[in-house]
C-alpha cells in the first residue's frame, strides 16, 4: 500500500479520579443509527463528548470514481437515505453544470424537481419528528408522523417505482412524466396535510413534558453555530437567515414564494419549532407547484448526447438506436472543470464538489454532508449537562448515518 | 461492477480547474501552503465566518499531487438579532499539496475544520500540523493506506478471498487486484516515472 506515516492513536479520553467514561452506542436506540459517543462523565454529568463515527463507512465517494456519470447517481441516493431526492437533484445539478445545459432543463422538469424536493423534505423531517418524539417518551407522535410519510412514500414509488430511492430526478431533467393519477393523489394530500400539522403540533408544540425536556437544552449561539460549520434548520434556529434557497436559487426556486422560519433562541425546542414551520412553507411551495403542473411539457432535455431516446424510437430510428447504444454502453462524457454546487437538504446545506477530467466517469465526487457538521456541534454542546439532554441535544440535529459516514 | 477498474483513458485531463474558469457561484483562489494559514486568516477577517467544507483532491500524475479545498462562506451580518444575512459570498481556497508534505491546521480559526481535517487526513494521508486530535476518523484506527488516494484499489486491499465451500482450494482468485496483467506495484512504478518526465 502507499508508504505514507501512521500517527499513533491518542487517548481518547482522560479518565481522572472524579470521572468514569462510559461508551454509549453504537448500538443504542436514542443515536439515531450508528452514532457512538464516548463520554466523560461526573455522576451524571458530561464532562466531555467525543462522537466516534465511521461505523457506516461505506465508501460512496471512491465507488464514484469508477462509475459512469449516470449510474453513480443512483449511489448518490443512498448517503441521506431519508431525503433521496434532494442529493439525487444537487448531483444532477453539479453535473448539468459542467455540462453546460443548465439553461436548457425544461420548464415542467424544474417544476417536478422542486415538488419532489419539498416532499422529501416533509417526509424526512416526519421521521425526525417520529423519533424525536420517542426519543422523549412520546410514542404516538411516531405513527402519526409515519402515516404521512406513507402518503409521501406512495408518491415517490408512483413517480419513481421505488419507494425509498425512487431514481427519479436524472441529470438533463426527469426519469419520465408524472403518472396518470399521480395529482390526485397530491391533492388528496394537500387536502391532508393541514390537519395532520395541527394533530402533530397538539400532542408536542405545548405539551409540558416535552418544553421541559427541550427548552434551554442544546442551546447553541449564532457565532457558535456559524463556527462550528451548522446549517439548515439548526442554524435558522440560532437566528441566521441562511437558505441556500434564497441565498443561491437553484431550479427556479426564486419564483416560489416561502418564508425561511428563524428563532433566536437555539435551543432544541427553537430547533423543533424551526421544522415544524419548515414543513408548513414546504407544503406551500408544493401548492404553488400544483398550480403550475397542469400544463404539459417536455421532462427531459432535448439532447441525444446526455438524454437517452425514448425507448418507442429505438426501433424506428437509427439514430436513436445508436444513441441508445452508446449512452448505455460508455455513457457520456463531461467537460474538464470542477464545480461546487449545493442544495437546501432537510438537513442543511448539502453540497457536491465534483471534479471533471473530461472522462465518462466523475474524477472526484466531494459530499459536503450537512448532518456530519451539525453533528460535530454536539463535542461544543455537550458538556455540562445530563446523559440524558444529551438524547435530546441529538435528537434535535437530526443526524443521518448514511450521510455521515458516507 | 467489472468496469470499476479500468485505467484512465488516455489524454484525460490531469489539472482539470485550471482548464476551465468559474462556472459556479464561487470565487476561486489558489495558494501555495507556505501562504494559505496567512490567506485564510485575511479572509475570516474579511467576513468568510463559516468553514462550509474542507475535502481533497488526488491528481495523482500532477506535481503537486494533491489539492487541498477549503469551501468558505461569508454571512453578514453575523448578528441574531438581525435576521436577514444580506448576499451570502463562496469562496474556493485551493492548494497544491506534494505527497507527505504537511499543511497548517485551521481548526483555531474554524471549529468545523475538526473533523473535516480528520476525514482529509485519513483518507489521503495529509497531515494537518496543529490540530488538536488528529486521526482516523471513517476507517478503523488500525488500517494500512489511505482509501481515497487513486492508487488505492476500488476494492480494497489485495487479500484473500474467504474460500466458499464448493469452490474450496479450487480458485485463485484474489478480490482487489490491479487491471489484468498489471500488479499494483508495477502501476506504482508507472506513476513514478510518469511523474519524473
Amino acid at each position: 500500500m502507499t508508504s505514507s506515516s501512521v500517527l499513533p492513536a491518542p487517548e481518547i479520553v482522560s479518565q481522572t479520579e472524579n470521572t468514569m467514561v462510559l461508551s454509549m452506542g453504537p448500538q443504542h436506540p436514542s443515536t439515531h443509527g450508528v452514532l457512538q459517543l464516548v463520554l466523560e462523565i461526573e455522576s451524571e454529568n458530561v464532562v466531555k463528548v467525543d462522537p466516534e463515527i465511521g461505523y457506516l463507512h461505506t465508501g460512496i465517494e471512491k465507488s464514484c470514481e469508477g462509475l459512469f456519470w449516470t449510474q453513480a447517481q443512483t449511489l448518490v441516493e443512498r448517503m441521506d437515505y431519508l431525503a433521496p431526492e434532494s442529493n439525487a437533484l444537487c448531483y444532477a445539478l453539479a453535473v448539468e453544470r459542467l455540462l453546460g445545459i443548465t439553461e436548457r432543463i425544461p420548464q415542467r422538469a424544474q417544476i417536478v424537481r422542486v415538488l419532489q424536493m419539498e416532499l422529501t423534505r416533509i417526509a424526512s423531517h416526519c421521521v425526525w419528528l417520529g423519533t424525536h418524539g420517542i426519543d422523549l417518551g412520546a410514542i404516538s407522535v411516531f405513527f402519526y408522523c409515519f402515516d404521512l410519510r406513507e402518503n409521501i412514500l406512495d408518491l415517490q414509488e408512483a413517480a419513481g417505482g421505488a419507494r425509498m430511492h425512487p431514481n427519479y430526478v436524472r441529470v438533463g431533467g426527469l426519469n419520465g412524466d408524472l403518472p396518470d393519477g399521480y395529482l390526485a393523489q397530491l391533492d388528496a394530500l394537500i387536502d391532508k396535510f393541514p390537519g395532520r400539522m395541527r394533530e402533530l403540533r397538539g400532542l408536542l408544540q405545548a405539551n409540558p413534558i416535552f418544553q421541559d425536556r427541550t427548552i434551554d437544552v442544546g442551546g447553541l449561539s449564532a457565532e457558535e453555530a456559524v463556527a462550528w460549520g451548522v446549517t439548515g434548520p439548526s442554524l435558522r434556529a440560532s437566528g441566521i437567515a441562511y437558505d441556500v434557497r434564497k441565498a443561491f436559487p437553484y431550479s427556479g426556486y426564486e419564483t416560489y414564494e416561502f418564508d425561511v422560519p428563524t428563532r433566536t433562541e437555539g435551543d432544541a425546542y427553537a430547533r423543533f419549532l424551526v421544522r415544524l414551520d419548515e414543513m408548513d412553507q414546504a407544503m406551500s411551495i408544493i401548492e404553488q407547484c400544483r398550480k403550475r403542473l397542469d400544463a404539459p411539457g417536455p421532462v427531459m432535455i432535448d439532447d441525444p448526447k446526455v438524454a437517452p431516446p425514448p425507448k418507442e424510437t429505438i426501433a424506428l430510428s437509427m439514430e436513436a438506436l445508436i444513441h441508445h447504444f452508446k449512452l448505455m454502453s460508455e455513457g457520456f462524457r463531461v467537460p474538464p472543470g470542477d464545480v461546487y454546487q449545493a442544495v437546501e437538504g432537510p438537513r442543511g446545506e448539502l453540497g457536491y464538489y465534483i471534479v471533471s477530467n473530461g472522462e465518462n466517469r466523475p474524477y472526484r465526487m466531494r459530499t459536503r454532508p450537512a448532518s456530519l457538521y451539525n453533528l460535530q456541534a454536539l463535542k461544543g454542546i455537550g458538556p455540562g449537562n445530563l446523559i440524558a439532554d444529551l438524547v435530546v441535544m441529538i435528537g434535535s440535529l437530526d443526524p443521518v448515518f448514511g450521510e455521515v459516514d458516507r | 461492477m467489472p468496469s470499476t477498474q479500468k485505467p484512465p483513458l488516455s489524454g484525460a485531463a490531469i489539472d482539470p480547474p485550471a482548464l476551465r474558469p468559474a462556472i459556479d457561484d464561487a470565487v476561486i483562489e489558489r495558494v501555495a501552503p507556505a501562504d494559505l494559514r496567512g490567506v485564510l486568516e485575511a479572509h475570516k477577517r474579511d467576513g468568510y465566518a463559516m468553514l462550509l467544507d474542507l475535502g481533497a483532491v488526488d491528481y495523482l500524475r500532477r506535481t503537486p499531487r494533491f489539492d487541498v479545498v477549503y469551501h468558505l462562506l461569508a454571512l453578514s451580518p453575523l448578528a441574531a438579532s438581525v435576521p436577514e444575512v444580506g448576499t451570502p459570498r463562496r469562496l474556493r481556497v485551493l492548494c497544491g499539496v506534494e505527497d507527505g508534505a504537511h499543511l497548517p491546521s485551521t481548526t483555531d480559526l474554524w471549529k468545523a475544520a475538526d473533523w473535516a481535517e480528520r476525514e482529509v487526513y485519513d483518507l489521503y494521508g495529509i497531515v494537518f500540523d496543529g490540530h488538536p486530535d488528529l486521526r482516523r476518523i471513517q476507517m478503523p484506527v488500525d488500517w494500512q493506506g489511505h482509501p481515497l488516494r487513486k492508487d488505492y484499489p476500488m476494492r480494497g486491499p489485495a487479500r484473500e478471498r474467504s474460500p466458499r465451500p464448493a469452490f474450496a482450494g479450487k480458485s485463485n482468485v484474489i478480490a482487489g487486484t490491479p487491471p489484468a496483467g498489471r500488479t499494483l506495484e508495477a502501476l506504482q512504478e508507472e506513476v513514478r516515472r510518469a511523474r519524473e518526465q
